[in-house]
């Protein structure tokens, strides 16, 4: 650097010198013929012989030829090339390149790679027929007539054709040797784990920009680099909360259940209740993050988070957890169960009635209706409503996934709305949210906003105290005796060791004019290990046939329990809970 | 006048010179960069090919898929141990080599 400074000064001397000399010249030249006698310089050199003038002119001119190339050499020495290829690639598009994504123990859910993207350039294309039927050959896809109609335009300088190919398909392009065409390296989002997490992982588009899900909280929230040319991003990646292996488990014994069950499709959530961080969430029919086009039709809606379902039973939950936060009961209160309910035109009866007054906890482990409506009635709207609001319920609720689906609220509130929403119908919600209202029963009280970015060890959630500790110790008692209890609806989510508590619900899907009978949602919302409870599981079955298994039955303890089992038994130790008092079968 | 000339000449030559082989320096070292700079790309980009690969290959439903072929399930609650009970193991594989 140095040194070219030092010999652009001396250039600059030097040019110095040749102009002075120059002007020098010039006045000289120009006033010797007529010699005026004012003129001092002019009569100093007219004084001057013609071979001095000569040898002047001599050493100005080789001076100035020197300077001239020496000005040429420091001109472009310093001009750079970059500028060019500025300008070259300044039509082309820009992408993005985008941080990784990584599962909460580091494992890869997306990551950007190499591949190149075939594009022409009409102007050189000597023969787009011959291009249009050779790449055919290899691409079968390929809009024809478009490609011809682009190709045509020889005012355009840059046609995409293809983005994002495989190698080898670009290496057969390659060999087919057309000219006019060409490849340019550009960055694509991969997803190592394929459909694993899909509808979270969301998906980008061409340019590599988040369209949905995650991708699009790391496009708004994390941001991502325009970039021109490949060029890996060197962000930090996003840790988020899911569990690789607890998101598999759990899509796995969906694939089972829908299997066996014959369902039209199935939906569950694993949720850490003292932060409400999402280790799993997963719906089936599955979505490909790599075809986001593929997944708009509403069988592939995220049912965790964009649908919203009358869950029926499981609601009983919220209903009981009032009742006994609120002091309108206490586990052992007795309730006359044995008279149907009139709720405007319809009739609430229970599914197998009791036959005998029950306790409340007897109205949890038999899912009564008539117990949970008489429940309700005696909180009255104000305070049911409020119940629900405080839990979050009732207003709409947000992840980085995006918007959770707005809960479908009753216009009034009337005795009729009072008792069916008291049993889970008439009200209905997004199982997410309803998983978070449930996680703030069980955790003692504490408000958690599902979330899936996993939290800083640090960050312990407010105690806000929605319901009391003893509330929330009540409920986990109740969960458990739904569990152990022999007639309890939730015998055979049972796994030894792992304390597992939790409540069916079985819900009539509604219909247009009613409720379709067969078409039911099962679900099963169970909570382990139930002495201090920890994790959340949410497990909702849609549509299920009865088979031989389950004795022809469609209810949530024939189907959806036993999932749950199988899930828990197979994520409690992953998620590092230690089985208790296990008796030696050996 | 002879001298200076001479000098003023040899200064030119020998700037110019100094300027040519500079400017061929730089070029060289430019290409030089350059190739490095392509180089650290390339190896960059194998990086996140080999590494969305091997998270493709140790994906769970690939590994589930292989560990079921080999006869293998998830683990039973009875298969798990605590820290305390190692001992008492310790001492019933004793009892049972003993016998």
């Amino acid at each position: 650097m140095a040194s070219r400074m030092a010999s652009n000064m001396a250039s600059n001397v030097a040019s110095d010198m040749a102009n002075d000399m120059a002007n020098t010249m010039d006045g000289g030249i120009s006033v010797a013929p007529a010699l005026p006698p004012q003129n001092r310089i002019g009569q100093q050199s007219g004084q001057w012989s013609r071979a001095a003038i000569a040898n002047v002119l001599l050493f100005a001119g080789v001076i100035a030829a020197f300077g001239t190339v020496a000005g040429q050499l420091l001109s472009l020495g310093l001009t750079t090339r970059p500028q060019i290829a500025l300008a070259l690639s300044e039509p082309m598009a820009t992408s993005f390149s985008r941080p990784d994504i990584i599962d909460r123990n580091g494992r890869l859910l997306a990551t950007d790679v190499e591949a190149p993207s075939l594009f022409a350039d009409p102007a050189i294309v000597l023969d787009r027929d011959e291009i249009v039927e050779k790449l055919v050959t290899v691409l079968p896809d390929l809009d024809q007539d478009d490609l011809r109609r682009a190709l045509s335009d020889k005012t355009r300088r840059f046609v995409w054709i293809r983005r994002g190919l495989s190698p080898l398909v670009a290496q057969r392009i390659h060999d087919l040797g057309l000219p006019g065409l060409s490849f340019r390296k550009e960055l694509r989002r991969a997803y190592p784990a394929g459909e694993l997490a899909g509808h979270v992982i969301g998906s980008v588009n061409v340019d590599n920009k988040g369209t949905s899900g995650l991708e699009k909280y790391i496009d708004d929230q994390r941001g991502v680099d325009a970039v021109h040319a490949a060029q890996v991003s060197n962000r930090a990646p996003v840790r988020v909360s899911l569990d690789l292996g607890v998101q598999h488990a759990l899509e796995d014994e969906l694939d089972t259940a829908v299997r066996r069950y014959h369902t039209k499709g199935a939906a569950g959530l694993v949720l850490d209740i003292r932060n409400g961080e999402i280790l799993a969430s997963a719906s089936l029919p599955r979505v490909d993050p790599l075809y986001p086009s593929s997944n708009t039709d509403p069988e592939h809606l995220d049912k965790i988070a964009s649908g919203t379902y009358e869950l029926g039973s499981v609601l009983k939950i919220l209903t009981v957890g009032m009742a006994l936060d609120e002091g309108i009961a206490k586990t052992r209160s007795i309730f006359d169960v044995r008279e149907p309910l009139q709720a405007g035109r319809f009739t609430i009866s229970d599914l197998h009635p009791a036959g005998r007054p029950l306790s409340v906890a007897e109205i949890f482990t038999h899912s009564s209706n008539v117990g949970a409506g008489l429940l309700a009635l005696q909180a009255g709207p104000e305070r049911t409503q409020a119940f629900l609001r405080k839990l979050g319920l009732l207003d709409p609720m947000k992840t980085e996934a995006g918007a959770v689906s707005p809960p479908q609220v009753p216009q009034r509130w009337e005795r009729a709305e009072l008792i069916t929403v008291s049993f889970g119908h008439g009200l209905a919600v997004a199982p997410m949210q309803f998983a978070a209202a449930c996680a703030a029963l069980l955790n003692g009280g504490s408000q958690i906003v599902p979330t899936f970015l996993k939290a800083q060890p640090q960050s312990e959630p407010e105690r806000i105290g929605l319901v009391t500790a003893e509330t929330s110790r009540e409920m986990a008692k109740l969960f458990r005796l739904n569990v152990l209890d022999a007639d309890g609806t939730g015998k055979r989510a049972d796994v030894p060791g792992y304390r597992v508590g939790g409540k069916t619900g079985t819900a009539e899907r509604a219909d247009r004019g009613g409720y379709e009978v067969k078409a039911v949602i099962s679900s099963f919302l169970a909570a382990f290990p139930m002495d201090d409870p920890r994790y959340l599981t949410f497990v909702l079955l849609f549509e299920p046939k009865g088979v031989a298994e389950t004795g022809g039955q469609r209810t949530a303890s024939t189907n959806a329990a036993p999932v749950t089992g199988r899930l828990i038994g197979r994520i409690a130790a992953q998620l590092g809970v230690a089985p208790l008092n296990i008796v030696e079968t050996q | 006048m002879r001298i200076l000339n001479l000098a003023a000449f040899c200064f030119a030559v020998t700037s110019a010179l100094l300027l040519y082989s500079l400017n061929y320096e730089t070029r060289r070292l430019e290409a030089h960069v350059q190739a490095q700079e392509r180089a650290a790309d390339k190896a960059r980009s194998d990086i996140a090919i080999l590494k969305a690969e091997r998270s493709h290959l140790s994906r769970p439903d690939r590994i589930d898929a292989l560990a079921r072929q080999l006869g293998l399930t998830p683990p039973r609650p009875d298969q798990i141990l605590g820290a305390s009970e190692l001992s008492s193991l310790d001492g019933k594989r004793r009892i049972a080599e003993g016998q």
